[in-house]
Formats: C-alpha cells, structure tokens, sequence
C-alpha cells in the first residue's frame, strides 16, 4: 500500500527528528505552525498519528488520513472566511489587558466620579493598547460581563423555578438578541449623524457591553437583598455608567472634530451620546427586572 | 508494544493540577495529549449517572462549547497561538477535582452551605490550575487572573450541572 508507507515514512521522519531534543511524546502543534501569519494550527494531523499507533490496519490509517487532511482543509477554509471579515490585529488589541487594568477599569465603571483625566492617549501609528492607557475601552471586560450575566440569569431563574439547561440557552440567545439590535442602532445613529472619528464597530460594542457589568451587580445585590436593593443598585449603577460613557465617549467621538466641526454637528452628537447614554438604564431595567421577582 | 499514551507524561500532568501552588513548567503542554481529558470526562459523566442525572449530552455540549470560547479568547490574549487541542487537554485535565466534587454529591447532597463552599473551593482549585498551566505554557504575564475567570464560568457551569 504505497499511501500507508508514505504515511510510514512521515511518521519515521517525525521520530528521526525528534532524536535530537528530548523526545516529545507527541507532535508538538504549536510551534509546528508558527510561521503562519496567523498561527492557527491544525491539530487533526497530531491527533491522527497517535491513534496510527493502535490501528494497524492500512485501509484504516488511509481513512484516518483522509480525514484529517480533511479536518485542516476545513479548518483552513474557515479562517479564510473569518479573516476576510474580522482582522485578527484589531480584534487582538481590545484583548491585550492584563489584571491591574481590568481592576481599575471596573472600579471605574462602578464610581467614575473621582476620575480626572478621561483623554485617551493620541495614537502614532499603533493605538496604545489598553493594558497602559486606562482609558482605552476593551473587549475583555464587556464579553466576560455578557457571559457572566447569562450564566447568572440563568442562575436566578434556576433558583426561582427548577434549573435546566435549556433556559440558559434561551437567556443567552435573549442578550444576544438584544446585543445586536443596540449596536445596530448605535451604528445607525451615527451614520445620521456623520460622526466621523475612530469610533469602529469594536468601540461601539465595548461601550454598550460595559453596561453588563451593572447588571451583574444590580442582579446579585437584588438576590442577596431583596427587591430593595436592586432598585438601590439599579439607579446607582445607572448613574455610574450614564456618567462613564458621556465622559468617555465625548472625548472619543468629539475628539479630532474639535477644531473644523460646525456648531450645530457638534450639537447633534452630544445629543446622540445624550440619548445613547440614556438609553442604557432602560435596557437595563429592562433585562434584569423579571429575574429579581 | 507503543501504544502512543505515554502514562509518565500524563501522570506528570496530574500531578501539577493535584498541586495547585506549585510553579508548572511551561513545557509539559508541548504535547497534545486528549487521552487523559477523555478519561477524566467519562469519569465525570459516570459519577454524575450515579448520582442519577441522566444529562451526559449537557456535559459534551457544554464542554465543546466552552473549549471552543477559551480556544478564541487565548488567541486573542496571548501573543502566541495556541492550539485546539491544548486547549482541550488542558481544560480536561483540569476537570479532575471536578470528579471529586460530583463523586461527593453521589453520597451527600450539595445543596447547604458545607456544599456551597465545597464547590467554591473545588471551582477554585481547578480555575487556577488551569490558568497557571495556561499562563506558563503561553508565556502571558500579569494575566492570571484574567484567564483563571473563564475557566471558573466553565467549571461552574459543570458544578451546577453536578448539583441541581
């Protein structure tokens, strides 16, 4: 079977290599595909060649091969596609926090009233990533927060009625729903209004999920105390986040119109970050208040 | 006769997620080994079938979706890549005090406050060592914490499923 010997001979070919270094059990993946542009690597081909091992069988091995060159086509066709609408770079850079930021960031979004300086730093070529300008917004914070929600609403629910799986489902697909539709609006409201700054769709979806994190707390002081204190923290959370994202955003959206822009546009998007900013207690009554019965 | 499943290499591995405060070496996550994760998986879904919860599709489903989560956010996080599977055999082999707490709740019920803190500790240990192998492997500073969070969301999710 001249496939199951080339087969053969690739796996002797990864053992003779091996003999230099101490020998790694198996294939080590991700150093294999570090040249990639994206370092993304297939793990089908290592997982193949353990289980060689135990199938003897050559027509078996065959299929096993076909397979997971099957698996890494894929897997190439797939990130082709997410490449071509997503970039990864940007993408990275609302990711690269580390714990003192996300701590402070969150103590932020709790009592930003103390903070003086909300100018984010002025780029060169590179944005400053999050990790030291403490005013970047970031993807980490409001995509745990999303996630943390769902799990709690579906938490709260499962206390209140019997908890199955299938509710956390429906909570999921609910705020994703709702997700969606605020940054669509968002989008459309600042294509009306011809905002032109550096605002792209990721600084529009980090804004609106930084609201999970107050109904994350409004939600669990309202298990912990009652309906009382989920209204307490309802309109102190509100406040916070109302007065975070004004600051925030009229720095970022106004920022480089400063000079040229005409008064009444100016005017049009401090209504727009007015409303948008208001618009945020309501989802959030909104999404919460049938967990805290 | 090789047999591909190295079982030094794997009792290596579980010895670091049984000591969560000792310092992992970043290289013992070269290989991608599922053999062991798998183990650990079936065993969880047997204990949680002696504890009468026929909802072994909810444990695969959940732990795909999950591996698939923690895949995406470490790529992002990390100026490496990392693999799939390493991901996988990390998460899986992480998921062993897991087993612990669900063989617990075939005896006792979870549900007081002894269980409670049971849990939240069990959820503990198996986030930071999780994080810690991910943190060496990967070579991320300052990040512990941020990638020890995701793991807990995981491993609650398979806490409630062992209490309710």
């Amino acid at each position: 079977m001249a496939y199951h010997s080339g087969y053969g001979a690739h796996g002797s070919k990864h053992r003779a290599r091996a003999a230099p270094d101490p020998p790694p059990l198996f294939d080590d993946t991700s150093g294999a595909y570090s040249s990639q542009p994206g370092g993304y690597p297939a793990p089908g081909a290592d997982v193949a060649f353990s289980v060689n091992h135990l199938l003897g069988d050559p027509v078996a091995s065959v299929a096993m091969a076909y397979g997971s060159s099957i698996a890494s086509h894929g897997k190439d066709m797939v990130h082709k596609e997410l490449h071509r609408f997503v970039s990864m770079n940007k993408l990275k850079y609302f990711f690269a926090v580390d714990t003192a930021y996300v701590a402070k960031k969150l103590g932020l979004l709790v009592f930003p009233y103390t903070h003086q300086n909300w100018d984010v730093q002025p780029s060169r070529d590179v944005p400053v990533p999050p990790r030291q300008d403490l005013n970047a917004p970031d993807l980490y914070i409001p995509t745990m927060a999303f996630i943390t929600y769902v799990l709690l609403a579906g938490m709260a629910l499962g206390i209140q009625k019997r908890f199955s799986p299938e509710v956390l489902g429906l909570c999921a697909s609910t705020a994703l729903v709702w997700v969606v539709m605020e940054v669509l609006a968002l989008l459309l409201g600042a294509y009306l209004a011809t905002v032109r700054s550096d605002l792209s769709i990721f600084h529009l979806l980090a804004y609106s999920g930084y609201k999970y994190v107050g109904m994350i707390l409004s939600v669990l002081t309202g298990l912990l105390f009652g309906s009382d204190g989920y209204y307490v923290a309802l309109a102190w959370t509100s406040s916070s986040l109302m007065y975070f994202i004004v600051r925030s955003l009229r720095t970022a959206a106004l920022g480089p119109d400063n000079m040229g822009g005409p008064a009444p546009r100016q005017r049009l998007q401090l209504y727009l970050t007015l409303g948008a900013a208001a618009f945020q207690p309501l989802i959030i009554y909104w999404l919460t208040f049938h967990l805290v019965r | 006769l090789e047999l591909g499943i190295n079982f030094d290499h794997i009792w290596q591995k579980t010895l670091t997620v049984l000591h969560p405060l000792k310092v992992a070496d970043g290289s013992i996550m070269n290989e991608t080994d599922l053999a062991g994760p798998m183990v650990f998986c079936l065993a969880f879904g047997a204990t949680l079938l002696l504890a009468g919860k026929i909802q072994f599709g909810y444990v695969y489903g959940i732990s795909a979706i999950g591996c698939l989560g923690m895949f995406c956010l470490l790529n992002l996080m990390s100026m490496t890549g990392v693999s799939f599977g390493c991901v996988a055999s990390v998460l899986g082999y992480c998921l062993l005090p897991m087993i612990l707490l669900s063989s617990f709740a075939v005896i006792f019920s979870l549900q007081g406050m002894v269980g409670i803190i049971l849990t939240a500790g069990i959820i503990g240990w198996c986030s930071f060592s999780a994080s810690k192998i991910f943190i060496s492997a990967l070579a991320m500073e300052g990040q512990q914490l941020l990638v020890a969070y995701p793991c807990a969301l995981l491993y609650g999710v398979f806490a409630l499923i062992s209490i309710f």
